[in-house]
């Protein structure tokens, strides 16, 4: 890759756009370019200090009620995820999760029939831990708190590691039913956006490692030791990923 | 994969619901006042809900973003007594590369006030694609559909409001040549 074909995506890389294998690409170009890299690190700060700096917004409690009270839709909560057909895998997911499960050695087609069932789930509980202000049966910003709480209510203890230091502070958790058994939900912020990390036991098969998005929230799926993990959130992928890979050097 | 059912009513809760935060912040940055805010996001949410029959399932917060969108615009079309008439010209806002002004210093040492103000310094539709990208976390495909503009416009239209962007901060850090 050259200067020119490498400042065309500098933006977009740092926007988490890029594929997989120009990302590497580019990656590559910019170790030995001081003047890329020059430009792609102005566009990380600015990243950086846009994303701390600017306040979001929030919808104050009462005017959501207003409306809803308005609208009279203050009784009816059906399961909207039976009516729709979600367009699953975008282009990117599907190029990553191939390269991921081709190194990995998975049985392709079935684990994404799988995947797909397994992402609208973990999604709908999300959106429904948003919703129903029962993100949490535990809050508590300690995770000697968290992991203790699911003794007795899960026949697992899922592992739970604070990433306060890395800009993911753990908030608490909750319990689940994910792939037809319990699971714990440890939730964290982001800002403020919430991520949900499922866990369950891989009894019913190992899931793949794989990126996914659906209805505008990143999923990030692996299995470890036995047990799978989803982290869902309307957080970018990109975001995601540094995430899960912080949350997997603390407890792996 | 569980029963189809196409004919499940739709319903606010579901839909909309886990939006709002989204919804009201776009509102709240395009119309730069809390109570125009709350009016155009109650405005939106009843349009919204009035054409949920039309919702086609897949993104909700696109769907309903594009409805906010539109709200707001026309508040700030009567606001200023203006004709819905003229496009936004990207190209009469700047252009989008100047390499050598890519400056990380001006952006890590800039103040929270000072970034507010610089974004709300910024056109509309610049103001627009900051906010659904850099707050609201949107990629540009989601962009593209709230903005109705090709993903390619997105593209450049965030390099400009980006550009835009860093000479206003450096303009009020007093660091611009001006």
């Amino acid at each position: 890759m050259n200067c020119s074909e490498s400042r065309a995506l500098l933006e977009a890389d740092a926007d988490g756009e890029l594929d997989l294998i120009r990302h590497l690409e580019l990656g590559a170009h910019l170790r030995s370019c001081p003047g890329c890299s020059r430009i792609a690190e102005a566009a990380r700060a600015r990243r950086d200090a846009l994303r701390e700096a600017l306040p979001r917004f929030t919808a104050p409690p009462q005017l959501v009620e207003r409306i809803r009270a308005s609208l009279g839709a203050g009784q009816s909560r059906p399961a909207r995820r039976a009516s729709v057909i979600w367009p699953v895998w975008n282009a990117v997911g599907v190029a990553a999760s191939l390269v991921l499960a081709v190194i990995g050695g998975y049985a392709l087609g079935r684990a994404h029939a799988r995947g797909d069932a397994l992402l609208g789930e973990a999604v709908a509980d999300h959106v429904r831990s948003l919703q129903a202000s029962h993100l949490m049966d535990v809050a508590s910003t300690d995770q000697h708190t968290v992991k203790p709480w699911f003794i007795g209510r899960l026949d697992f203890s899922p592992p739970v590691a604070d990433l306060a230091d890395a800009g993911f502070p753990l908030v608490g958790g909750r319990l689940e039913h994910l792939d037809g058994r319990g699971a714990a939900a440890l939730v964290y912020k982001r800002r403020q956006h919430v991520i949900n990390l499922f866990i369950w036991q891989a009894g019913g098969g190992a899931v793949a490692q794989r990126r996914g998005r659906q209805d505008g929230y990143s999923a990030l799926t692996w299995s470890q030791g036995g047990l799978n993990y989803m982290a869902v959130s309307e957080i970018p992928g990109d975001e995601l990923a540094q995430f899960v890979a912080g949350y997997r050097g603390r407890t792996e | 994969m569980e029963a189809h059912a196409p004919h499940a009513p739709p319903s606010f809760d579901a839909i909309m619901l886990p939006h709002m935060d989204a919804a009201y912040n776009l509102a709240r940055w395009l119309l730069r006042d809390p109570h125009e805010a709350e009016d155009a996001l109650q405005d939106a949410c009843l349009r919204a809900y009035s054409s949920l029959d039309r919702f086609r399932g897949g993104d909700g917060r696109a769907w309903l973003l594009t409805i906010v969108r539109n709200t707001c615009y026309s508040r700030m079309r009567q606001r200023r007594r203006e004709p819905a008439t003229e496009a936004f010209e990207d190209e009469a806002h700047g252009s989008t590369h100047d390499p050598a002004d890519a400056n990380a210093s001006a952006w890590r040492e800039a103040k929270g006030e000072m970034l507010k103000e610089a974004l709300e310094r910024l056109p509309d539709e610049y103001r627009e694609v900051v906010v659904l990208h850099e707050i609201e976390g949107l990629p540009y495909r989601e962009i593209a559909v709230v903005a109705e503009i090709p993903i390619g416009t997105v593209m450049s239209r965030l390099a400009r409001a980006r550009r835009r962007l860093q000479a206003e901060l450096l303009t009020l850090t007093g660091r611009a040549p001006s």
